[in-house]
C-alpha cells in the first residue's frame, strides 16, 4: 500500500461533509450551545450527558486522529506538516485572506490529547463537585464552550484562528472565576483575570499586526496570511532577521509582543496577579483552566512561534530571565500561604515559569514535556484540593481551604490522600514520577544551553535559580501535604470530613497513575521504536514540529554563531556524550555541520558524569525540600511545629510577613497603577461626564432646545392666524432674497488662442433670466445679436471701451456698465 | 407716471389682482371673526380669477376662463359648506371666533 | 346697515373721484393702440376704416374692436379699481358685518366690471350672478342668523406678529407691483413680430405686382391683403382687441365659454356638479340641529 500523504489525509477526513479537525473543537462548542440555551430547561442528568458527552467524543476524535493518521504520517516524516483542513475562509479583505484552518502537526497533537483527555476527566469530576449548585447548566456550557475555544487555540493553523481561542478562553476563565457572581470578591476577581489579559492580549495584537506588516509581501501571505507554515518558511525567516529598532532584529520585537501576551494568559511576571485570585472559581475550573490547560497557551504559543523566538537571542534571554523570576518569586509566595488552593495557584504560577525558562532556552520539548507532566500532577492536585475542599465542607467547615484547620484527613480520605501524595512527589521532582523527568531536563537545558549572544555563565543562573526554585516547590508542595494530611486533625470539621463519591475519585485515580507513568515517555532510552532519532520518544515526536536551529531557516549556513544546535542540546541533556557527534541530524540539516574546527559544541562541555550529577543534584534537592517540610510541619502530632514559630516570630519574621503578603505586589500594583487610573477616572468623571456631557452637552443641549421651543411657542400656538403670520413673512423673506443684489457688473479674462472671455455679473437671482446686452465695438449702441451672460470674443473684435446693459426684471430698470479692457495686461 | 395712470396694459390688472389677495390675506390674518374670514378668502379666490383671465386674455387662450368658472364653483360650495360649519359652531360655542376654536390644538 | 350703507357709499364716492382726477389729467384722445409692446410702427396709427372680409384670417372681425379708446379705459380701470381695492378693505376693515359684506358686494361689482375690460363678458355676468347674487345674500343669512357683533376684531396674532405682517403685506405688494407692471405678454411678441413679417411680406408682394398684366385686379386684392394685415398686426399689438376664438366665436362670449367647457372641460365641469352637490349635502348635514337640539343650540360640539 502506497504511503499516505498528509495531503490524502487532509482531504480523506471527513465526517458528515466537515473536516475532522473542525469537529474536534465544534463537538464541545455545540455542547456549550446545548447546554447555555436549552440547559435550564434540562434535568441535571441531560445536562451532565451531553456536557461530558461532547468532550469525550472530542476526546475520541482526538485521539482516533493522533494514534492512526498522524501517527502514521509522523512515521513517514511528515510529522512538521501534518494534517490541514479548512472548513471555511473567514477573512477575505484586499490582500489579507484568513482561513478557519485547523491544522494537526506533533506540536498540536500533544496538546489536543492532553486537553481533550484532562478536560473529559474534569466534566466527569464536576458532575459530582457541581451536584448541589443550581446553575449547573451554565457551568457546564462555560466549561464546554472553554474547551472548545481551547481546541480551536492549538489547532489553529495561523495566527487569528489562535487568537479566536485566545480569546475565548479568556472570556470562559472570566466566566468560571465569577461564576459565583453573588460574591462581589469573585466578581472583582473575575474582572481582574479579564482586565490583566486584555494587557497581555493587546500585546499579542501588536505582535500579530507586527509579523502581517513583516510577512505579507511574501508569496503567499495573500492566500494565507499569518499562516504558522508561511511564518516559518525560509523567506520569512529572512524577514525577521531585518534589523528592526534599536539594532534589534524584528524577531525580538515581534516575540517580545508575543511574549507579554503569554504573560497575560500564563501568569507570568509582572501579569501574574489574576491567577492566585482566580481561585475563587469553582475548583474543577482552577484545576482545569488554571493549571492544565489554559495557563499552559502561552506556553504552547512560544513553543508554537519557536522559529520567531529562535531568531532573537534577545527574546529568548527575555523569555527565560521573566520564566526564571516568576518561578523563584511564586515559589516564595508559596511558602506561606495558609489557603489550600493559593499555594497550588503560586505553584502553578512557579511551574508555568520553569516552562518558560525551558522555552527561552530554546528547549521547545522540555517545555511541552513539562507542560503534560505538569497538566497531569497539578490537575491532579487541584482535583485532591476540591476533593478535600468538598470533604471540609460537608464536615462544617466555613473556610474548606484553610489548611490550618485540615490535618489528620489522611485517615477520612485515604484515596485523596494517595493520589494527592503521588502528585506531591511528581512536582517535587522525585524519580520515578513524571515531573522528575521533566523538570531535570529543563534544568540540564539550562544548564548546558549557549546560545549565540549569550553570556556563557547566562545558563548557570537560570539553572541555579531553577534549582533553588525547585527546593522551593518540593518545600512547600509538602508542606500543604503535611498540614492537610499529615498529623492529628486540627478543628472538629476535619474530624467529620469524608471520602468524596466516586466520579470525584475516580479522575483522582486515573490523573495519579498518568501522573505517575507518563514522565516515561521523556525516559533517556525509551526511543520509539521505529524511529532512528537518538531522541527520546516526545522529543522525537515534537521535533518536526519546533524550531531546531538558533538563527538561520533550513539550509541557510548558520551565522556567527559556532554554537551548538539546539537538537544537539537537546540530545545533550537525553543521551550520553559520546553519541553526540554521531547525531545524524534527522533530514541533513548540517546539525553537526556546526560543530566545526573553531567552533564550540556545546556537547563537549557535560560529560556522563556530569549529567548524571545534575539528576543526582536535581533529585537530592527535591529530598531536601520534602525534608525540611517534613522536619517542619509533618514530625510529631503535625502542625507547624515549635521551629516554625520560632523562625516566623524571630529571625525570619520579615521574610514570612513578606511571603504571606505575596511581596505586597498587589499593594504596590494598586498604589502605582491603580489609584493613579482612579483618581484619572474621577478627574475625568468630573470633567469629562459631569461638566462636559452632564452640564454642557446634556443639560445644554435640552436649554437650547428649551430656547427654542419658547421662541416657538409664540407661533406654535395653535392659532392658525399665527402660523398664517410665518407662512406671509416667509414669503416676503423669499422675495426679500430674490431681491438682494449688488452693483452689477462684468468680468473680462484673457484666454489661451486669443479670445477674451467676458462674464456678467448680475447681482441678484431674479436677473440670472434677464437678458443682458453688450456694446463690444464702442459705438455707444448694444451690438445686434450679441446677448448673453458669457460671452467669447476674438480679442481683436473687442474695442478698449465694453458697455453692458442689463435689465432688472423687478422694477424694469437697466443698469450700464461700462469698463475699459486693458489688453496689453496680462491677466 | 403719467403713463401708468393712462396706459393701461396687462400688468395693471395683474397688480391690482395681487392688491386683491394680498387685502383678502391681510384679512385672513388679523380678524377673529370666522365670516370675516370667510370673505376675505373669497376675495383671494376672485383675485386668483382676475389673474387668471388676464393671463388669458394675454395669452389669448380662452381655457382659463373655464377654469375661472370652476373656480367659482368651488367658491360657491367653499362658502355653502363654510358658513355651515359657521353655524354649527356658533350653535354649539355661542360666537364664532377662531382663537376659541382650538380645541383640535391637543 | 346704516353704517354700511355709509361706507359702500364713500368707496362709490372715492372711485369716481378718483375717475374725475384722473379723467382731468388725462391726454386727449390718441389714436395709437394701446400696447405694452411699445414698438408699434407708425404705419398701423391709421388703420384702415373698413374691414375686409375674411381674407387674412377667415373670422369676422369687428371693425370697431381695435378703436383706441385708451383714456377713457383707463378712467374706467381706475374707477373700477378703486371699488375692487376699497370694497376689499372695507371687508377687513368694518367691525359690522353687513357693512363687511356690503364692501365684498361693491368688490365684487367692481370685479365683474374688471372683468368686462379684459372682455371676459360672460365670466362679468357670472360674477355678478354668483358672488355679488347668491353668495352675498349665503352671507347676509347667516350674519342675520347669528346677528351677533364681534367683541374684538383684531385675532390676536400678537402686536410683533401683526406689524411683521403687515411689513410682509406691504413689501409684497410693492414688490409684485414692480414686479407685475412689467409685464409683457411672451407669446404676443412673437404674434406682434409674425404680424409685422406677414406685412412686409404683403407689401413686397405689392410691390412685385406692379407691372403685370393684370395688375388692377392684383393691386385690388392686394391692398385688401395688406389692410388684413395691418388690422392683424393691430389687433395682436393691442390690448384692447381681443382675437376671436379659433372656432369664431367672439372673444369671452357665452359660447367661445361654453365650447371650451364642453369640449375639453368637459369632465371638471361633471366633476364640478359632483362637488356642488356634495358641499349642499355637506352644508345641511353639518348645519342641521343635532336630533335631540329642538332649541337649536346645542351644547358643546362633539
Amino acid at each position: 500500500m502506497d504511503v499516505l500523504t498528509p495531503d490524502d489525509y487532509s482531504a480523506g477526513l471527513h465526517f458528515l461533509g466537515l473536516p475532522l479537525l473542525a469537529w474536534i473543537p465544534l463537538l464541545p462548542l455545540l455542547g456549550a450551545l446545548i447546554n447555555l440555551t436549552l440547559g435550564r430547561k434540562l434535568s441535571r442528568t441531560t445536562v451532565h450527558v451531553i456536557a461530558v458527552a461532547a468532550v469525550a467524543a472530542a476526546a475520541g476524535i482526538a485521539f482516533y486522529v493522533v494514534f492512526g493518521p498522524m501517527f502514521d504520517l509522523y512515521k513517514h516524516d511528515y510529522g512538521g506538516v501534518g494534517i490541514s483542513q479548512s472548513p471555511f475562509v473567514w477573512i477575505k479583505i484586499g490582500g489579507f485572506t484568513a482561513e478557519m484552518r485547523f491544522r494537526l502537526d506533533t506540536l498540536s497533537a500533544v496538546m489536543i490529547l492532553i486537553v481533550t483527555f484532562i478536560g473529559t476527566l474534569i466534566h466527569i469530576y464536576s458532575t459530582g463537585y457541581m451536584a448541589h449548585d443550581p446553575r449547573f447548566a451554565a457551568f457546564f456550557g462555560y466549561l464546554n464552550l472553554f474547551t472548545g475555544a481551547m481546541l480551536i487555540l492549538v489547532l489553529g493553523a495561523n495566527l487569528p484562528v489562535m487568537f479566536i481561542g485566545w480569546e475565548g478562553v479568556g472570556l470562559c476563565s472570566f466566566l468560571l472565576i465569577g461564576f459565583w457572581f453573588e460574591n462581589e470578591d469573585f466578581a472583582t476577581a473575575g474582572r481582574k483575570a479579564f482586565v490583566v489579559n486584555r494587557i497581555g492580549d493587546f500585546c499579542f495584537l501588536l505582535g500579530m499586526f507586527l509579523l502581517y506588516w513583516a510577512t505579507k509581501d511574501l508569496a503567499g501571505s495573500k492566500d494565507a496570511s499569518l499562516d504558522f507554515f508561511l511564518l516559518k518558511s525560509a523567506p520569512a525567516q529572512q524577514t525577521y532577521m531585518q534589523s528592526f529598532w534599536g539594532g534589534e532584529r524584528l524577531a525580538a520585537a515581534a516575540g517580545i509582543f508575543l511574549f507579554i501576551g503569554a504573560c497575560g494568559k500564563s501568569a507570568q511576571l509582572p501579569l501574574y496577579v489574576w491567577l492566585p485570585d482566580a481561585m475563587a472559581g469553582p475548583t474543577p475550573v482552577s484545576a482545569l483552566i488554571h493549571a492544565a490547560t489554559m495557563v499552559t497557551a502561552g506556553v504552547y504559543m512560544v513553543c508554537r512561534m519557536s522559529f520567531l523566538f529562535a531568531t532573537s537571542t534577545t527574546a529568548l534571554i527575555v523569555v527565560s530571565t521573566v520564566g526564571l523570576l516568576t518561578a523563584m518569586v511564586a515559589a516564595f509566595m508559596a511558602l506561606a500561604q495558609q489557603d489550600l488552593k493559593k499555594v497550588l495557584a503560586y505553584s502553578t504560577v512557579s511551574q508555568l515559569g520553569f516552562m518558560f525558562v525551558a522555552a527561552g532556552t530554546g528547549n521547545w520539548t522540555a517545555a511541552i514535556f513539562h507542560l503534560g507532566t505538569h497538566a497531569f500532577f497539578k490537575a491532579c492536585l487541584f482535583l485532591g484540593a476540591g476533593s478535600v475542599m468538598h470533604g471540609m465542607e460537608h464536615g462544617g467547615s466555613h473556610t474548606p481551604g484553610d489548611i490550618m484547620t485540615m490535618g489528620g484527613l489522611r485517615k477520612h480520605m485515604p484515596i485523596t490522600r494517595v493520589t494527592f501524595m503521588i502528585s506531591c512527589l511528581a512536582i517535587a521532582g522525585i524519580f520515578p514520577f513524571s515531573g522528575f523527568f521533566s523538570k531535570d531536563e529543563i534544568l540540564g537545558g539550562a544548564f548546558h544551553i549557549h546560545p549565540p549572544g549569550w553570556p556563557v555563565w547566562y545558563g548557570k543562573i537560570l539553572w541555579g535559580g531553577l534549582l533553588v526554585a525547585a527546593l522551593g516547590t518540593a518545600f512547600y508542595m509538602w508542606r500543604l501535604y503535611f498540614l492537610v494530611f499529615g498529623g492529628e486533625e486540627r478543628s472538629e470539621p476535619a474530624k467529620k470530613a469524608h471520602e468524596s463519591p466516586l466520579s470525584m475519585t475516580l479522575p483522582l485515580v486515573v490523573l495519579a497513575t498518568f501522573a505517575t507513568i507518563i514522565g516515561f515517555i521523556g525516559f533517556p532510552h525509551f526511543k520509539s521504536f521505529e524511529t532512528p532519532a537518538p531522541m527520546h520518544a516526545l522529543a522525537s515526536w515534537l521535533e518536526p514540529s519546533v524550531a531546531h536551529e538558533w538563527y538561520e531557516g533550513a539550509g541557510k549556513p548558520a551565522e556567527p554563531i559556532g554554537e551548538a544546535s539546539l537538537a544537539e542540546v537537546k540530545a545533550c541533556d537525553n543521551r550520553n556524550a559520546k553519541d553526540v557527534c554521531a547525531l545524524p541530524g534527522g533530514e541533513g540539516e548540517g546539525v553537526c555541520d556546526v560543530a566545526e574546527p573553531g567552533a564550540k559544541p556545546a556537547c563537549s562541555e557535560p560529560g556522563d558524569t556530569g549529567l548524571i550529577g545534575l539528576l543526582i543534584l536535581a533529585l537530592g534537592i527535591g529530598g531536601l525540600g520534602i525534608g525540611l517540610a517534613w522536619s517542619m510541619y509533618g514530625a510529631g502530632r503535625g502542625g507547624p511545629s515549635r521551629t516554625v514559630q520560632e523562625l516566623t516570630e524571630g529571625p525570619l519574621h520579615d521574610v514570612y510577613e513578606a511571603s504571606k503578603h505575596k511581596l505586597w505586589v498587589d499593594e504596590i500594583y494598586d498604589a502605582v497603577f491603580v489609584k493613579p487610573f482612579r483618581a484619572l477616572a474621577r478627574g475625568l468623571f468630573e470633567i469629562v461626564d459631569r461638566f462636559v456631557i452632564d452640564t454642557v452637552a446634556v443639560t445644554g443641549v435640552a436649554f437650547v432646545i428649551g430656547l427654542f421651543g419658547r421662541m416657538s411657542r409664540w407661533f406654535q400656538n395653535g392659532q392658525v392666524q399665527r402660523y398664517l403670520v410665518g407662512l406671509v413673512v416667509g414669503a416676503a423673506a423669499v422675495f426679500l432674497v430674490t431681491d438682494c443684489h449688488t452693483k452689477p457688473t462684468f468680468s473680462y479674462e484673457r484666454q489661451p488662442g486669443g479670445t477674451i472671455h467676458l462674464h456678467a455679473q448680475v447681482a441678484g437671482l431674479m436677473r440670472a433670466t434677464s437678458v443682458v446686452k453688450w456694446d463690444l465695438d464702442d459705438d455707444g449702441q448694444p451690438d445686434p445679436g450679441v446677448t448673453g451672460i458669457d460671452l467669447v470674443k476674438r480679442a481683436d473684435e473687442v474695442a478698449g471701451e465694453v458697455t453692458m446693459w442689463i435689465d432688472d426684471p423687478v422694477d424694469g430698470k437697466t443698469d450700464k456698465v461700462t469698463r475699459t479692457i486693458d489688453l496689453s495686461e496680462d491677466n | 407716471m403719467t403713463d401708468i395712470v393712462f396706459h393701461v396694459g396687462y400688468g395693471h390688472f395683474l397688480v391690482l389682482a395681487a392688491v386683491l389677495f394680498l387685502i383678502g390675506m391681510a384679512g385672513v390674518l388679523v380678524r377673529r371673526n370666522a365670516l370675516i374670514i370667510l370673505m376675505s378668502v373669497e376675495l383671494m379666490l376672485n383675485a386668483a380669477n382676475m389673474t387668471l383671465i388676464a393671463f388669458s386674455r394675454m395669452w389669448g387662450d380662452l381655457s382659463a376662463h373655464t377654469f375661472a368658472l370652476i373656480v367659482i364653483a368651488v367658491a360657491a360650495a367653499e362658502a355653502a359648506v363654510g358658513l355651515a360649519i359657521v353655524v354649527a359652531v356658533f350653535r354649539g360655542r355661542r360666537n364664532v371666533e377662531v382663537d376659541h376654536l382650538t380645541t383640535l390644538r391637543h | 346697515m346704516i353704517a354700511a350703507r355709509k361706507a359702500a357709499a364713500i368707496a362709490v364716492l372715492a372711485g369716481l373721484a378718483l375717475a374725475f382726477v384722473l379723467a382731468c389729467f388725462a391726454r386727449p384722445a390718441v389714436a395709437q393702440p394701446a400696447g405694452e409692446t411699445g414698438d408699434a410702427p407708425a404705419q398701423v396709427q391709421q388703420p384702415a376704416p373698413q374691414a375686409p372680409q375674411g381674407y387674412v384670417s377667415g373670422h369676422t372681425i369687428h371693425e370697431d374692436k381695435y378703436e383706441s379708446h385708451e383714456t377713457g379705459m383707463a378712467l374706467l380701470f381706475w374707477a373700477f379699481a378703486a371699488a375692487t381695492v376699497g370694497g376689499a378693505l372695507f371687508v377687513i376693515t368694518r367691525r359690522n358685518l353687513i357693512a363687511a359684506v356690503m364692501g365684498m358686494v361693491g368688490s365684487f361689482l367692481g370685479i365683474a366690471a374688471v372683468y368686462m375690460m379684459l372682455y371676459a363678458s360672460f365670466l362679468a355676468v357670472l360674477q355678478m350672478l354668483v358672488y355679488a347674487g347668491a353668495i352675498m345674500v349665503l352671507f347676509v343669512f347667516v350674519i342675520m342668523i347669528l346677528n351677533r357683533p364681534e367683541d374684538e376684531p383684531v385675532a390676536p396674532t400678537g402686536r410683533a406678529g401683526t406689524a411683521l405682517g403687515a411689513l410682509s403685506i406691504l413689501y409684497i405688494v410693492g414688490r409684485l407691483a414692480m414686479l407685475l407692471m412689467h409685464v409683457h405678454p411672451p407669446a404676443g411678441e412673437a404674434a406682434v413680430e409674425a404680424a409685422r413679417k406677414q406685412l412686409d411680406d404683403t407689401r413686397s408682394v405689392i410691390a412685385g405686382i406692379k407691372d403685370s398684366p393684370d395688375a388692377a385686379r392684383h393691386r385690388e386684392l392686394a391692398e385688401a391683403n395688406e389692410a388684413a394685415a395691418e388690422l392683424q398686426y393691430a389687433k395682436v399689438a393691442s390690448l384692447s382687441v381681443p382675437p376671436p376664438t379659433r372656432e369664431g366665436y367672439e372673444w369671452g362670449s357665452v359660447r367661445a365659454v361654453g365650447t371650451d367647457l364642453f369640449d375639453g372641460g368637459l369632465f371638471p365641469f361633471e366633476a364640478i356638479s359632483i362637488l356642488l352637490l356634495v358641499a349642499v349635502v355637506g352644508a345641511i348635514a353639518i348645519a342641521r340641529p343635532l336630533k335631540d337640539d329642538t332649541t337649536g343650540h346645542a351644547g358643546e360640539l362633539p
